[in-house]
């Protein structure tokens, strides 16, 4: 009934995370129905979106190419940052997340992947020596291990302690506890026991 | 003050081979009479989805629909004390989703620990005579009501001991990771073995007691929850390290809560070797009194009480003893029997607060 290239189109769409047939098609009706710019406009930056984005050959971040440089991002780049503090997280979505806090003041390493021998992932597929190179050539003195507190997460975060230890740096791993604004009785117990056995003196 | 929980109105909608019911069940007791393969324990399975969103008979939600259907409903109206509410689990494609009067739910454990209910069917029958996998998930069961947490300290000691198993089977006993998750398993390991020490605690006491109402009242049975790993974390991890070898051929780690028994003993001998038919089928019985009372003492709310087919297995005297331990209790009981004589007898309860249903080819009707 559809034609040809508006079903293509559909079934490429609902590939997308979070969109399924029916929005897909929302979606074509939409690009059909409105300004011919608009669908014109998106086309040419998906496109560019491939041949123009990379990943920052420091740390993993998103990083516009240009030309036959390594693409380097915006945050390694950046000569406000802390220098000699590097933040370590398993996915880009987990750097822009403490990116938007404004908390952090020094630079990130994503590592791509967390330790998983039940998915086969092992150490030799994390980019331990990119990591090692970037703390010994930026004169890294600092380290916080921001992988997530799940059982991978924490399994990661215990083998680079151990792995970084003869760098002789500093190394912490983020907090885990109740939220700010909120109410200490909605919170969930797992949280509130963490936030209960990481708590901080105040007074000795 | 302990608040009563209660299904007051059931519907449910393509659970096997009921197509489309509606029962009043606001009584203390509620009885489904039919033969064998006529929809009785689909009832029961409906009720349990209804409180937990999981079903007791099918690991995958599919099975549970009716052949040839997408999707089954079931809702129900709760009384949890005195404030009722909506419930409803909807299955399909594959997916559970639940509801507390149309609002979703924090996550389906959350749901599942609002509504706490206990069931006893004939394959509880070898929670005392069969292998030690049954007892820990029986406790795990308890745990998961009397821990706020449910089943996390579990989840994560089942990863943990999964990923250093893999580790050892396929990277060998010196991987460079290995350090790194036996530390985890150790750490969770205590975290499960805490969880289930507490659940113990809060079963055994009114298990001991309650035997002695099924069997004869000068035997005694003692509980203990026997965990395998030491309770400090150096002496685990130290035992994890010396027995890598071993493990790697073992397919599972020589220590740990995977190994864990909750041991019975009947006047201080072994009941998996000294126990009769009758005094097993009393101790089960215990066991399930003993689940009640923790569930109610950790949430503050009497459970409900689903019985598959008992009639069946026990004998008239011992479901008599067991029925007033219950009604003493005051929890809500729904039964399946093959035996509808049996309901006459007032081996059921008293009529005043029962509803009898007679359940036939997935039709049901009240008698």
């Amino acid at each position: 009934m559809l034609p040809d290239r508006v079903r293509t189109l559909i079934q490429l769409l609902s590939r997308l995370p979070g969109v399924g047939e029916k929005t897909a098609q929302r979606y074509v009706l939409f690009m059909l129905t409105t300004d011919s710019d608009y669908g014109a406009q998106m086309g040419q930056e998906l496109i560019a979106l491939r041949e123009n984005i990379g990943h920052c050959s420091l740390c993993g971040n998103l990083a516009e190419r240009g030309g036959s440089d390594e693409p380097i991002c915006s945050i390694c780049t950046d000569h406000k940052r802390d220098p000699h503090l590097l933040c370590v997280v398993a996915r880009v979505q987990d750097l822009m997340a403490i990116e938007r806090t404004g908390a952090m003041r020094g630079r990130y390493f994503v590592l791509g992947k967390l330790l998983s021998p039940l998915e086969g992932v092992h150490p030799e597929e994390l980019p331990i020596e990119r990591l090692k190179d970037r703390i010994a050539s930026q004169n890294i003195t600092e380290i916080i291990l921001a992988t997530p507190p799940s059982v991978d997460g924490e399994a990661t975060a215990l083998y680079l302690r151990r792995e970084l230890a003869p760098m002789g740096i500093t190394m912490s791993r983020i907090a885990s506890g109740v939220p700010h604004g909120g109410e200490l009785e909605y919170a969930d117990p797992i949280t509130m026991g963490r936030a209960l056995a990481g708590r901080q003196r105040l007074s000795r | 003050m302990v608040r009563r929980l209660s299904v007051e109105q059931l519907s449910v909608t393509n659970i096997r081979n009921l197509r489309s019911v509606t029962l009043n069940t606001s009584a203390d007791v509620v009885v489904f009479a039919g033969r064998n393969g006529s929809g009785k324990t689909s009832l029961l399975e409906a009720l349990y989805l209804l409180c937990t969103s999981k079903s007791f008979r099918a690991p995958r939600p599919a099975e549970s629909i009716t052949h040839g259907q997408t999707e089954a409903v079931v809702r129900g109206r709760l009384l949890d004390g005195t404030v009722g509410r909506e419930q409803r689990v909807l299955l399909r494609d594959g997916v559970r989703s639940a509801r507390f009067d149309d609002k979703r739910p924090p996550s389906l454990a959350a749901y599942a620990q609002a509504s706490p209910v206990v069931i006893f069917h004939p394959g509880d029958l070898p929670l005392t005579m069969g292998p030690a996998q049954g007892r820990r998930q029986f406790l795990d069961r308890v745990a998961f009501y009397t821990t706020p947490n449910g089943t996390k300290a579990l989840d994560d000691y089942t990863r943990a001991h999964r990923a250093r198993q893999k580790l050892l089977e396929t990277r060998g006993v010196d991987a460079p990771d290995i350090d790194p998750w036996e530390a985890l398993v150790a750490r969770h390991g205590l975290e499960l073995m805490q969880t289930r020490q507490h659940a113990a605690a809060a079963l055994i006491d009114a298990t001991e007691h309650a035997f002695t109402q099924f069997a004869a009242p000068q035997l005694v049975l003692r509980g203990r929850y026997v965990p395998t790993a030491p309770d400090d974390e150096d002496s685990y991890l130290t035992m994890l390290q010396n027995s890598r070898v071993g493990d790697s051929h073992r397919g599972s780690a020589c220590i740990g809560p995977h190994r864990d028994d909750l041991e019975l003993t009947l006047d201080g001998q072994p009941l998996r070797q000294v126990g009769s038919q009758g005094q097993h089928r009393a101790a089960v019985l215990a066991l399930k009194n003993g689940e009640i009372t923790a569930i109610e003492r950790a949430r503050g709310t009497k459970p409900i009480l689903l019985l598959d087919d008992v009639s069946s297995e026990l004998d008239a005297e011992r479901l008599r003893a067991f029925f007033s331990f219950v009604q003493r209790e005051q929890v809500q009981v729904f039964l399946t029997t093959t035996r509808p004589e049996w309901i006459e007898t007032g081996a059921f309860g008293e009529a005043s607060s029962r509803h009898n249903f007679e359940v036939d080819h997935g039709v049901i009707t009240r008698i």
